[in-house]
């Protein structure tokens, strides 16, 4: 009795349910992977306190401004950067585009992040800060 | 329950633990995936004692192995039973609605299958309670599911085939 009789004594129902077994989870690897990554959003705090909140899917251009300075966020491609900050050496600026992160401007004390799933109000004071 | 299916079911239990053990052995890389070489056993018995058999030889392959690994009523154990049982089960109501539709290949696939769906359950009711990691995992455990399935599946027509050729030549050894 050989492996390659074994083979070929499986009924077509073996054969049928074993294709369309892979074929459902190679589909299912790929729409996972598609579908799972949430619509993340780009949330904006100054000091500390959440005070905008924007889907990362939609483009735009927004106007941040705190007491300590102003910047304007711009989404696009599903990635945010920050231009027009007004502090004097831009590092804000300089970060560039991100599709994941933070970008911190200090001297306006606005703090934009690109979030994934958690959202910012579980954050806690770590061990250093607190 | 007869005599001669305690010790059929004995004798099945002590080599499905055997390759139980023996799986323990082969390097996996990731730690939670195995081959499942005991449903070798558990598919030979169901094909040549049927359902009960199948099912008494997956509950004590589990019990017995939990107790050796020291794993009894632990997680991992719950996973187990819960993926033996469900496995078994899908096996016999597959063989009893659609007869010969499925060959052994078939019923491995099966019962690879829902064992990998019950444990995904089990695991996301019990201990994830996360529905994105556990969706992400589940078409990766059935594709692994599948191709162990397959294998195992083919390794027991081999071994139900050479069984039934053995018995034949001792029943005509008995009567010479």
């Amino acid at each position: 009795m050989s492996l390659k009789e074994t083979v070929n004594g499986t009924t077509p129902g073996d054969r049928i349910l074993f294709i369309l077994l892979l074929i459902v989870s190679f589909i299912g690897i790929f729409f996972m992977k598609e579908v799972l990554p949430q619509p993340r959003d780009v949330t904006i705090e100054v000091e500390g306190k959440l005070t905008h909140r924007y889907p990362l899917d939609t483009d735009r251009r927004v106007q941040v401004g705190s007491p300590f300075g102003h910047l304007t966020l711009e989404i696009k491609d599903k990635k945010a950067r920050v231009t027009g900050a007004s502090c004097p050496n831009k590092l804000c600026e300089l970060q560039g585009w991100i599709s994941r992160g933070v970008i911190i401007c200090l001297p306006g004390r606005i703090t934009v992040t690109v979030g994934g799933p958690e959202e910012p109000k579980d954050r806690k004071v770590d061990a250093i800060t607190g | 329950m007869q005599l001669q299916d305690k010790y059929r079911i004995a004798i099945l239990s002590a080599y499905a633990l055997a390759l139980h053990g023996f799986e323990s052995l082969i390097p996996m890389p990731i730690p939670w995936i195995r081959v499942g070489l005991a449903n070798i056993i558990t598919v030979a018995a169901f094909i040549l004692f049927g359902f009960r058999a199948a099912m008494m030889v997956t509950l004590v392959r589990v019990f017995i192995a939990s107790l050796f690994t020291g794993s009894f009523l632990g997680p991992g154990f719950i996973l187990s039973l819960g993926g033996g049982v469900a496995g078994i089960l899908a096996i016999g109501v597959v063989f009893s609605l659609l007869p010969g539709l499925f060959g052994p290949v078939g019923l491995s696939l099966t019962g690879a299958l829902f064992h990998n769906l019950a444990q995904l359950f089990l695991a996301y009711v019990l201990f994830i309670q996360k529905i994105e990691p556990v969706l992400i995992i589940t078409p990766v455990l059935i594709l692994i599911g599948t191709v162990t399935g397959l294998v195992n599946g083919l390794v027991a027509d081999l071994l139900v085939k050479g069984l039934k050729n053995s018995e034949v030549t001792v029943q005509n050894t008995k009567s010479f």
